[in-house]
């Protein structure tokens, strides 16, 4: 079953000279099983989107349903078991490392599973297998989470979300601030998870992770959303006015062509699949 | 959470906006000193001698115009009334304990509204004055909430420091640190939106861990609460680092001479911001001090034709 958001308008500070409405009449579907990008320049919205997949902020009009759960403007209609649904749906912040916490890496992975109803032996099995995933080795398990390095604080409060086991993954900005060779470790792991069955929601500035990673893209404008569509047919339009920037591989495989090349744009993803295509070009001719 | 809009400046443009910080702190103090004036009138006690007890007629007609004034000020200046119920409705509890605390423990001296009910078997006895003096503090406590909030929803909190530190400025004489304790009052009043939005933010990043802060018992709550606060000590510690760090490399020197880029002016309005709360407190003083006058102009009017 899907994320629908049918509708959804938000206002920050409702009622007072502040208001700021920061969604305007959001309609959007993210099916299950997808790797979806929202994108848009700051300030537009995205964070605040995303912040109702997990009910974090109730719509001031409308509705989002995930999965059997409700998160409506109308007080009545919402589904009250908050702690199911944020089981259901894991949500990593922009710089999620300021919520870590415990003495321990391994007990502050744990403490999610463990309010989600898991016993202290199994939430720590599971915040060790996360542990690993994230890339982080037994070494770290009984270290202090403060006094770890910027990147790696970072993978442990991936690794808390990871350890509940949510079934859609939703992640703001992960890279921001981190090293290009860290970005896509960060990258790769997501990928990994969405490769075991997990849908990953991801909110991004870097157009070269959307056209690596993503199969679907929601841009948004000013708190609206501007367009539904995937990667390839994005990038072929004008999206500066979004303040978005074309990927580096896309730009090179335009210029390769416009040298006389002949690949098939559509279907390159990464270095790769950009060779798969050469190869292929070279054989037609 | 959404109680802490309580005292936060609500950016509006009304009359008492406009004033200047420093005549708006003078006359809600003057205000305030108003709240707490007492009013006795002689009475004949059990025993036949004459006692000061508190004057209960005026002290309602009193502190209910005092009541009706901070309620016109909130209006004039735009605040809602409805977030000023709200957090009346938190104070009930504080009536039923101060109400309790009356009734065992009675201040009066002599009982002037009567009996309210008699447990013969206890020998105890429940006076209705005792219901009038929590009801005198409860009123005193709502007027106290509304004249700061007038002051606090009005004033940008710089500007707050800005007149504090005016106040302070004769206290340089005596090596007193105005500057330097202003510019601590103005990073304090700073950082308190953004401690509120890092909270929030550490709230809901807690949250989607499965963090229930407001279910739950007490166990849970406490983890929840630990949750919260430890990475709020850790984020407000980076801070504070960073902004001496920052200070100190713009050459920030607390003792230096310095200019201010708002300067503070009194106009015309801010005759009346001094004139009408000044021209109260010496009415309510004086009528404290001497209630005949009261009973005699006031009461009269209104008891006898
Ligand atoms: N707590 C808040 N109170 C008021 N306005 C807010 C709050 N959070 C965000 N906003 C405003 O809502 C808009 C959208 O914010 P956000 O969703 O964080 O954008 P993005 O994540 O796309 O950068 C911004 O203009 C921001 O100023
Ligand atoms: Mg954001």
């Amino acid at each position: 079953m899907p994320v629908k958001f049918a509708d959804v308008s938000y206002v920050y500070n409702k009622k007072s000279p502040m208001a700021f409405e920061a969604l305007k009449h959001i309609n959007i579907e993210i099916k299950e099983g997808s790797f979806t990008a929202i994108v848009g320049r700051t300030g537009c919205g995205k964070s605040t989107l995303v912040s109702h997949i997990n009910a974090l902020l109730n719509p001031s009009e409308g509705e989002v349903i995930i999965d059997e759960f409700v998160n409506s403007a109308d007080k009545k209609k919402r589904t009250k078991k908050l702690k199911d649904l944020r089981k259901k749906v894991g949500l990593v912040f922009q710089f999620p490392e300021y919520q870590l916490f415990e003495e321990t890496v391994e007990k502050d992975v744990a403490f999610g599973p463990k309010n989600f109803g898991m016993k202290e032996e199994d939430a720590l099995k599971a915040a060790h297998e996360a542990l690993l995933e994230v890339g982080l080795n037994e070494g770290f398990f009984k270290r202090s989470p403060f006094e770890l390095s910027g990147g790696e604080k970072r993978r442990v409060s991936i690794a808390g979300i990871l350890a509940c086991k949510p079934n859609y993954l939703v992640v703001d900005e992960p890279t921001a601030g981190l090293d290009p060779l860290g970005s896509k470790d960060m990258m790769d792991l997501f990928e990994k998870v969405h490769q075991a069955g997990t849908t990953i929601i991801l909110v991004t500035h870097d157009m070269n992770l959307v056209l690596n990673y993503c199969d679907s893209v929601i841009v948004m404008d000013n708190g609206e959303v501007a367009k539904i569509t995937d990667p390839i047919s994005l990038f072929g339009e004008d999206i500066e006015k979004y303040s978005l920037e074309t990927p580096l591989l896309y730009k090179l495989v335009k210029d390769l062509n416009a040298k006389g090349k002949d690949i098939d744009v559509a279907k390159v993803k990464d270095i790769s699949t950009l060779l798969d295509q050469l190869r292929i070009s070279k054989e037609a001719k | 959470m959404k109680n802490f809009a309580l005292g936060r400046y609500i950016p509006y443009n009304s009359f008492i906006h406009k004033l200047d910080p420093r005549v708006k702190i003078l006359g809600i103090v003057l205000l305030m000193v108003c709240v707490f004036l007492n009013f006795t009138h002689p009475v004949v006690n059990d025993a036949g001698e004459t006692v000061k007890a508190t004057y209960w007629t005026m002290t309602a007609i009193m502190q209910g115009s005092v009541f009706v004034l901070s309620i016109l000020l909130l209006w004039i200046s735009h605040m809602s009334f409805r977030s000023v119920l709200a957090s009346l409705r938190s104070l009930w509890f504080t009536l039923i304990f101060l109400l309790v605390i009356y009734i065992l423990v009675p201040t009066q001296t002599v009982m002037q509204l009567g009996l309210a009910w008699r447990v013969e078997a206890w020998n105890w006895s429940v006076y209705w004055d005792s219901f009038a003096d929590a009801g005198k503090i409860m009123l005193r406590l709502m007027n106290m909430l509304m004249l700061t909030m007038v002051l606090t929803g009005t004033t940008k909190p710089l500007d707050l420091t800005y007149a504090l530190e005016w106040y302070m400025a004769p206290l340089k004489v005596l090596h007193f640190p105005a500057a330097e304790v202003a510019m601590t009052i103005s990073i304090a009043l700073r950082f308190i939106p953004t401690l509120l939005e890092d909270s929030m933010r550490i709230m809901k990043a807690q949250s989607s861990r499965g963090v229930d802060f407001a279910h739950g018992n007490i166990l849970k709550r406490i983890t929840g609460v630990t949750s919260l606060i430890i990475p709020l000590f850790v984020s407000s510690f980076l801070r504070s680092e960073e902004l001496a760090n920052a200070m100190e490399c713009r050459g920030y020197d607390p003792r230096a001479k310095r200019t201010r880029y708002r300067l503070l002016k009194f106009g015309w309005r801010d005759i009346f911001g001094f004139i009408i709360p000044a021209a109260l407190l010496g009415l309510y003083i004086w009528w404290s001090v001497d209630s005949s006058v009261f009973t005699q102009f006031v009461l009269s009017g209104v008891v006898l034709p």
